[in-house]
């Protein structure tokens, strides 16, 4: 199949062959002037098969590429993604604030006579359209995208470097054979710099301005942020155009890219937008679109999928709209007898044999229970929430009231337990969070007290923490304990919340704001201040209680000139405990909706979890305060602002919004 | 100029001030010769290391005064590395095991090792044995005590082993029984009120009887605390007057206004504040189970005699799982959160049968 593809896709014969067409057509046909350099065959390949971003790409191509890729292969079979790309603004399935966002920075740093490069970060969960904002953008406000991708092997480079050659035949590029991925970045870098001062000397075109685009990082800056950072200032310094970096979110911490930047965020004044994923509703309209322009082509030759059929998919995707449509698109092609069965099929077994991928959408508002166990076949993509979202379930525990008669009561000495039924799962809520059940209950921890509001409610709550914790700790049992104890914490928070064991008891919640556990910060300092006291007052020859609880205080109250500066140091700071500052001393580190839990670490080590508070990006998140929390990484607000009016049928979809609201706007 | 502590320890056997026939059956053990592993308990602040310090001296002359403090590092059979401080003179070494944690029981048996390896040098002029003086047995793991007893054994013929704790009730039977067991109790207020009333006319001060003895009472009689607060009220006010306000370390006055937060007022928000409590006195290096133990005086002095024993009971149920557990805040804030539910319980069906 390798060879088939690398021989070129002018021979349509086959359905993957023409999933990569449209780029060939590009690239060999000659028919745009855009200089973006289409994927190459075993790049385009590789890049299928994974579902990067490539995909997106040809958003770039003005109407030529889609309409002369349409004229030459009328076939159905191209993807939809890239037929169905956005064109304008308003085709954007983003949110509209953000596109201003990213317009407004652009424009402002588009402007020539600003010295220096400035970069833009964009994150969000796959799919929600960040590169394909970009690429709009560039369409509407006049300007060309210059895209790194990671070559494969450093050969590759040459010829996927075709920009430079149809400018520059005798490329030096050949040069750079042996160099490393990374020396091949700066290359790219200080010549798509370079390149762009050459043209405005020569000729006049009418796009003249560009933007660099990176989406993929050579596999090296993961191990050495530093090289990247290095680079970047080099490039602040004497960049020529904006840099727009591109960076998916992932749950999974460990390759977590964001990471990347964490450090360098505030020195090179990166600004940092961040998306949101697709709301169901803007899905809902873009899906509707798609399936009215195909229906009408293909004159019936595919089946087109109801209402229905286009909320499951809606709700399968997670807000990711590439999939969505990919989905679509392969839901519509199979022929209906297939199709029925496949879902069918599905429908039957989803309650039993595949609980995970059961209640998939991030919905678990009014719809009806067995709307949830449909799950698609099709493009499914695992559920996922963010801690701050997990975190909320929890807390907020919904209820909703048993109906008629099939209420199970209580006998009357346990009356005070009746609760009505959880809309939640807390088991399924940890899973989803993505992080251990002992961090998840020190978040519980951390956030409980303000969701209850009588005294026995919060002994209750208390003690089921404390029994959770004492579960866990006999070390040998712990790994299989970890479940016990976060359900015992999780269900009994809920069950000990009184005040909210009615489902109409709950519409007071109001919204609160989560903070991130200081536990592990105060048990490391603890620790800490422990040692250093011990290794400064070495000399007393006390045990460390009596050396903590009453030489070092009263070292604090006497006058005592012997010590050397390290002593007089602590002794300052740890002898006295100011009478004044009650409360509120410690800085409350808000939670963000977006925030990836930064200590999802192996749990079992008590000593990495201290490393963890270490990361630089806690303490410097440290930083921002509460007040800081509507900034940009917090557009919920908006979301739902965004959002065209719901049809009727929407109305459930947009349903689940409002549950984020919730605890998300102020 | 050093603290009264330790200017005025006393430096030999003969020159104790209270417990005058234990240290005569100490003088007497060493003029024996030989001489037993020894395993010296008793409360905080009672005089144990003082105590251990003059036998040495009476054992090997002035030499055990020069100490220096040596930072041995130790590597683990699983090559972790751990760096332990120890004291050390040409005679003795001491060591808190505990410094180590899990791994106590690596460093016990190096240090014993190196040390009980080399011998003396001058065997003839000296004793033949070297000691190792172990403080804070108590807090050894079973493994690291189980290991101490075979090396006890083993090199009984170069090194003696002086253990020094706070409470036998953690040290395993075996240990036990190899040792001879010193138990030096809490002076008692006279006595201390006359080491106070000593180390003030050392040092030219005149203390009010009075004073001596509300010092002696409110530092519990525990001496090392007399005297520190002693000295403090000399650095607040002098001449002393009989009844003069005896400085508080900041800790306790800390925890005393918790509980009296948490005593005014039962309410999720206040136990938020409590909380915020919590973690400083926790960053201020007051170890949990400090903090509970000082929750439980000051709470229990404020409630009403029903209450003191179901406090009392809880206070317990939670110190085990603090103990037993890995996140000390939990159980804190459990047992500060159930007082005060049963508290507010309490104080409403007073109320209520106050008003029918």
């Amino acid at each position: 199949m390798m060879s088939k593809l690398s021989l070129g896709g002018k021979q349509s014969s086959g359905k993957i062959n023409n999933w990569v067409e449209p780029s060939f057509g590009e690239l060999l046909g000659g028919v745009s002037r855009s200089l973006k350099k289409g994927p190459l065959s075993g790049e385009s390949k590789t890049a299928e098969k994974k579902s990067r971003k490539r995909k997106v790409d040809p958003y770039v191509s003005d109407n030529q590429i889609t309409v002369s890729s349409e004229a030459n292969n009328p076939d159905q079979d191209e993807p939809w993604v890239d037929i169905h790309a956005p064109q304008s603004q308003a085709e954007l399935a983003v949110h509209k604030k953000k596109v201003e966002e990213v317009e407004s920075w652009l424009r402002v740093h588009l402007d020539k006579s600003k010295k220096g490069g400035a970069i833009l970060l964009l994150t969000g969960p796959s799919g929600c359209g960040k590169t394909a904002t970009v690429q709009v953008l560039a369409k509407e406000l006049g300007f060309q995208v210059q895209e790194w991708s990671n070559p494969s092997t450093t050969s590759q480079y040459k010829t996927e470097d075709l920009f430079t050659q149809s400018f520059d035949p005798d490329s030096r590029f050949n040069r750079f054979h042996g160099s490393s991925q990374t020396g091949l970045f700066q290359e790219f870098l200080l010549r798509a710099n370079k390149y762009s001062r050459l043209r405005m000397s020569g000729e006049t075109w009418t796009e003249d301005r560009k933007i660099i685009l990176i989406e993929e990082f050579p596999n090296q800056f993961y191990r050495q942020p530093g090289c990247l950072h290095d680079i970047l200032r080099q490039f602040i310094k004497c960049g020529r155009c904006p840099l727009v970096l591109i960076v998916s979110d992932s749950l999974s911490g460990d390759k977590n890219s964001r990471l990347l930047f964490k450090d360098v965020l505030q020195e090179l004044g990166i600004h940092n937008i961040s998306f949101n994923p697709v709301a169901p509703t803007s899905m809902m309209k873009v899906l509707s679109r798609i399936v009215t322009i195909e229906a009408v082509k293909s004159s019936g030759r595919i089946s087109v999928p109801d209402k229905a059929a286009l909320d499951l998919l809606c709700s399968g995707s997670s807000g990711d709209i590439r999939s969505a449509i990919n989905s679509l698109q392969f839901s519509s092609f199979t022929d209906n007898s297939l199709e029925r069965r496949l879902w069918a099929s599905k429908k039957g077994k989803s309650s039993s044999a595949k609980p995970a991928v059961k209640a998939k959408g991030r919905s678990k508002s009014s719809k009806s229970k067995d709307m949830q166990d449909e799950s698609p076949a099709i493009g499914g993509k695992d559920a996922s929430l963010f801690l701050f979202r997990a975190l909320g379930k929890i807390l907020y525990c919904k209820r909703e009231s048993y109906e008629g008669t099939q209420a199970p009561k209580l006998p009357p000495h346990l009356t005070d337990h009746q609760r009505d039924r959880l809309l939640v799962d807390p088991e399924l809520v940890i899973e989803r969070s993505h992080m251990s059940g002992e961090f998840f209950n020190l978040y519980l921890h951390q956030n409980y007290p303000d969701f209850f509001s009588d005294v026995e409610d919060i002994a209750q709550a208390s003690e089921y923490l404390s029994d959770a914790d004492f579960l866990t700790a006999e070390w040998s049992s712990r790994s299989t304990m970890l479940e016990y104890g976060s359900s015992v914490a999780t269900r009994g928070l809920m069950h000990s919340n009184s005040s909210r064991a009615q489902a109409n008891s709950q519409s007071t919640a109001g919204f609160k704001p989560l903070h991130k556990p200081h536990w592990l910060h105060i048990n490391k300092t603890y620790r800490e201040n422990y040692q250093t006291a011990q290794s400064l007052f070495l000399s007393f020859c006390l045990t460390p209680v009596s050396l903590l609880t009453e030489m070092v205080p009263y070292l604090a109250k006497l006058t005592n000139p012997m010590r050397n500066q390290a002593q007089i140091a602590f002794i300052q700071n740890f002898g006295h405990l100011s009478q004044k500052r009650v409360t509120g001393r410690l800085r409350l580190e808000a939670l963000g909706d977006k925030d990836p839990g930064i200590l999802d670490a192996d749990s079992e080590n008590e000593d990495s979890c201290a490393a963890q508070s270490l990361d630089p990006g806690t303490t410097q998140a440290n930083a921002t305060t509460e007040s800081n929390l509507p900034n940009s990484q917090d557009p919920s607000g908006e979301l739902s602002a965004s959002q065209p009016q719901p049809t009727s049928t929407e109305a459930l979809l947009d349903e689940e919004d409002l549950l984020i609201e919730e605890y998300d706007s102020d | 100029m050093s603290l009264w502590v330790d200017k005025y320890r006393p430096t030999s056997l003969a020159k104790l001030d209270y417990h005058k026939e234990q240290a005569n059956q100490l003088k007497n053990l060493v003029q024996c010769g030989d001489f037993p592993h020894l395993l010296v308990y008793g409360p905080s602040g009672a005089g144990k290391k003082t105590r251990i310090m003059c036998l040495l001296r009476e054992l090997y002359g002035a030499g055990v005064e020069k100490l220096r403090i040596e930072h041995q590092s130790i590597t683990t059979p699983s090559k972790k590395k751990l760096e332990i401080n120890t004291i050390a003179s040409n005679y003795h070494l001491e060591v808190n095991p505990s410094d180590a944690g899990n791994s106590d029981r690596v460093v016990i048996q190096e240090l014993i090792k190196t040390v009980a390896q080399s011998q003396q040098i001058q065997s003839s002029a000296q004793r033949e044995f070297k000691v190792v003086l172990l403080t804070e047995v108590d807090r050894l793991t079973k493994d690291a005590q189980h290991a101490l007893r075979r090396t006890m054994e083993k090199y009984m013929a170069t090194c003696r082993l002086i253990l020094c704790c706070n409470s036998t009730s953690k040290v395993i039977a075996p240990i036990r029984s190899r040792c001879l067991a010193v138990r030096v109790p809490l002076p008692s207020v006279e006595e201390v009120c006359s080491v106070l009333s000593g180390v003030c006319r050392k040092e030219g001060l005149l203390l009010p009887p009075e004073l001596a003895k509300q010092i002696a009472e409110k530092s519990g009689r525990n001496l090392r605390k007399a005297l520190l607060m002693c000295e403090a009220c000399r650095v607040q006010q002098y001449p002393f007057s009989p009844d003069q306000d005896i400085p508080e370390t900041d800790w306790e006055v800390y925890l005393r206004e918790t509980a009296n937060a948490i005593v005014s007022q039962q309410s999720p928000q206040r136990l938020l504040e409590v909380r915020a409590r919590l973690y400083e006195l926790l960053t201020h290096c007051i170890s949990p189970e400090v903090i509970m133990k000082g929750l439980v005086t000051e709470l229990l002095s404020n409630c009403d005699g029903h209450l003191k024993a179901e406090v009392a009971q809880m206070a317990a149920y939670y110190e085990h799982r603090l103990q037993l557990g890995n996140k000390a805040i939990y159980h804190l804030e459990a047992f500060v959160a159930k007082f005060m539910a049963i508290y507010k319980k309490f104080m409403e069906d007073g109320l209520g049968n106050f008003m029918f």
